[in-house]
């Protein structure tokens, strides 16, 4: 499945806690309030559990996960240097 | 020269150091003569928009500039400034715009579709500076370059210490917010304290991490601008990036910081300092929490360069005791102590009778002094219940606030933290009303009965955990309540989890049996239906 769908479905399930919430690919996910400390760990351990990537500490930084694009385009780089 | 306002140190730094960057964000800054002007145009355009001494201004923007420009500005106008939670919902927004009675308000673009939605609340504004083209009856809206046009010459109001300078809205038991005065005098005592005891100068950098609408912010700008220092404004974003944060540091070369324990934690847990540079850091202070002792140690060990202080206090006392860690012991993980009380305050540790306790008993903090709020705004039976009048020499009397905080004294002279009186908790240095919680359930209409208490955190913290019992016949699930509640709660007062059950544990007395609700969720933590 596509990585960024399941990122957003489980955005939307797990933080928004609410399936049908929506959330844009490119919308801003901290202007918006949507990610905090709590849901980023969550979202790590998610990723890395799923897509069997994993984010080394330093990696976790705003650029990588200001939107689901962004996001996606990080895991996709660190996937290739696996 | 004479300093009796919060707003004098940067009116003074302006003419001794008028090059020096008073406040730095993402990358920009302003110098204190460059900061001194724009706070006296916006002060001007506030007062030219009717703005009176006592007035309330509320300021609703994320961290930036012009966010620093707002709260001089208000003051220096000869009002309060009034944080709105940039991230809050506008419905809890507009309650505290109305109950404050707030007519003007310095926002930016980016808060236009809020700023929208809270004008939808039946919110009637003067003035709004920062949004363009808004269009209500009776509103005028400036842009900030407007703002700027103003002249940048100082103002004389004959303001004295007694006038109010900021309210901070906190979390009520009653289920709406609660707005904690400041008047000048407060906020400096509390400054010029802050200034002395870690003995800040010009060629400090400290940081703002808290939101304007926490009192530790006010430490970040006052005692900054007091010793001349710079303060960089955090972006909200990078908050919740221990990585960022500790390359922030590295990069702005921060020589004092100042946070909830949580974000300390994470900076150790997650913030790769053993990559950073951070030998510049030689103040970490932190409060609104207890730090866990052994996450203190971890950070103690990371940062040998640094000294730690634990300050300690409720909003109301901007901060009354503190603590320098010097060592932690490596062999237990006993809470570190509150301390002592700061200079030029005076406390007292009552029983449950008002009568002062022997040293060494478990009691009340009851602080009294300079740094003690004015009161709560507009709730004159809460400011007749917090205070407590106690006659002294005759006609003479001391009034001492009542932190509803229970302490102890150690054997070395050393205040320690055990608990509230009351049902207010902190949640990764949130303060929260479990009661407030509660009314926000039980307003929805499908809820019965509502019950809210704590869980242990595994981030070293306390989370936030509900338990519902639905009307008969009703279906209610987690996803409905969440949405109620986001309606009314900042994002930290919402449940982690709701449990949707049939009925209550009772105690004996037909209470709900919130200890037993709360070993239910702990046993469960991993998500399983809780249902006895």
């Amino acid at each position: 499945m596509d990585r960024k769908i399941a990122l957003s479905d489980y955005i939307k399930q797990e933080v928004m806690r609410n399936p049908k919430a929506n959330l844009d690919d490119a919308e801003d996910l901290f202007n918006a309030g949507i990610l905090d400390s709590l849901a980023i760990l969550q979202l790590v351990a998610f990723i890395e559990e799923n897509f069997k990537i994993k984010i080394p500490d330093e990696d976790v930084i705003f650029e990588n996960f200001q939107n689901l694009n962004a996001l996606a385009s990080y895991l996709e780089t660190q996937k290739a240097a696996e | 020269m004479y300093r009796f306002l919060l707003t004098h140190a940067i009116r003074d730094w302006a003419e001794k150091t008028p090059e020096q960057e008073a406040v730095r964000f993402a990358g920009q800054s302003l110098t204190y003569a460059e900061l001194e002007a724009r706070t006296n145009s916006l002060a001007r355009l506030l007062i030219d928009q009717g703005v009176k001494r006592g007035d309330r201004v509320g300021i609703f923007m994320n961290k930036s500039l012009e966010a620093a420009v707002s709260l001089y500005a208000s003051m220096k106008a000869g009002a309060a400034y009034v944080p709105l939670d940039p991230f809050a919902p506008p419905q809890r927004l507009a309650y505290v715009i109305q109950n404050c009675g707030i007519r003007h308000v310095l926002s930016a673009e980016a808060k236009r579709a809020q700023v929208n939605e809270i004008l939808c609340e039946s919110v009637e504004l003067d003035c709004l500076v920062g949004i363009e083209g808004v269009e209500r009856q009776g509103l005028r809206a400036f842009s900030w370059d407007q703002a700027d046009a103003f002249p940048s010459s100082g103002l004389d109001l004959h303001l004295t210490e007694q006038d109010l300078a900021y309210i901070l809205y906190t979390s009520g038991s009653t289920g709406v917010p609660k707005g904690i005065m400041h008047i000048h005098r407060s906020g400096l005592s509390f400054a010029e304290w802050a200034a002395q005891t870690y003995k800040l100068s010009p060629s400090d950098r400290l940081s703002n991490h808290a939101p304007l609408h926490f009192d530790l912010s006010t430490f970040d700008f006052f005692a900054g601008a007091i010793a001349g220092a710079t303060t960089t404004l955090i972006p909200e974003a990078l908050t919740k990036f221990p990585a960022n944060l500790t390359k922030l540091i590295e990069e702005e070369r921060l020589t004092v910081w100042y946070s909830v324990p949580f974000a300390l934690i994470q900076l150790v847990e997650r913030g790769v300092i053993e990559k950073r540079d951070l030998s510049a850091l030689r103040w970490v202070l932190f409060a609104g929490e207890v730090f866990p002792t052994k996450h203190l140690r971890q950070l103690m060990i990371r940062l040998p360069d640094s000294k730690f202080s634990n300050l300690f206090g409720p909003t109301e006392t901007n901060v009354c005791t503190y603590y320098h860690v010097l060592e932690v012991p490596p062999d237990t993980d006993e809470p570190i102590p509150i301390g002592k009380v700061c200079a030029n305050l005076e406390e007292l540790v009552v029983d449950d009778q008002d009568r002062p306790v022997a040293p060494g008993e478990v009691g009340e903090l009851l602080i009294r002094g300079g740094v003690v709020m004015k009161g709560y705004w507009g709730m004159p039976e809460r400011n007749a219940a917090c205070f407590y009048r106690r006659p002294t020499l005759g006609s003479f009397e001391d009034v001492f606030y009542r932190t509803g905080d229970l302490v102890q004294l150690d054997a070395a002279g050393n205040y320690r933290y055990l608990g509230r009186k009351d049902r207010q908790i902190k949640t990764r240095g949130y303060r929260v009303e479990l009661d407030e919680v509660e009314a926000a359930l039980d307003s929805h209409q499908g809820v019965f009965e509502a019950a809210v208490y704590t869980m242990p955190d595994p981030q070293g913290s306390s989370l936030i955990v509900a338990s519902i019992v639905p009307h008969p016949g009703v279906a209610l699930d987690e996803p409905m309540l969440v949405e109620h509640l986001r309606a009314r709660l900042p994002f930290y007062a919402i449940p982690t989890q709701i449990w949707i059950m049939d009925e209550f544990p009772r105690t004996s007395t037909g209470k709900i049996d919130r200890r037993e609700l709360q070993a239910m969720a702990i046993r469960n933590l991993n998500g399983n239906d809780i249902s006895p």
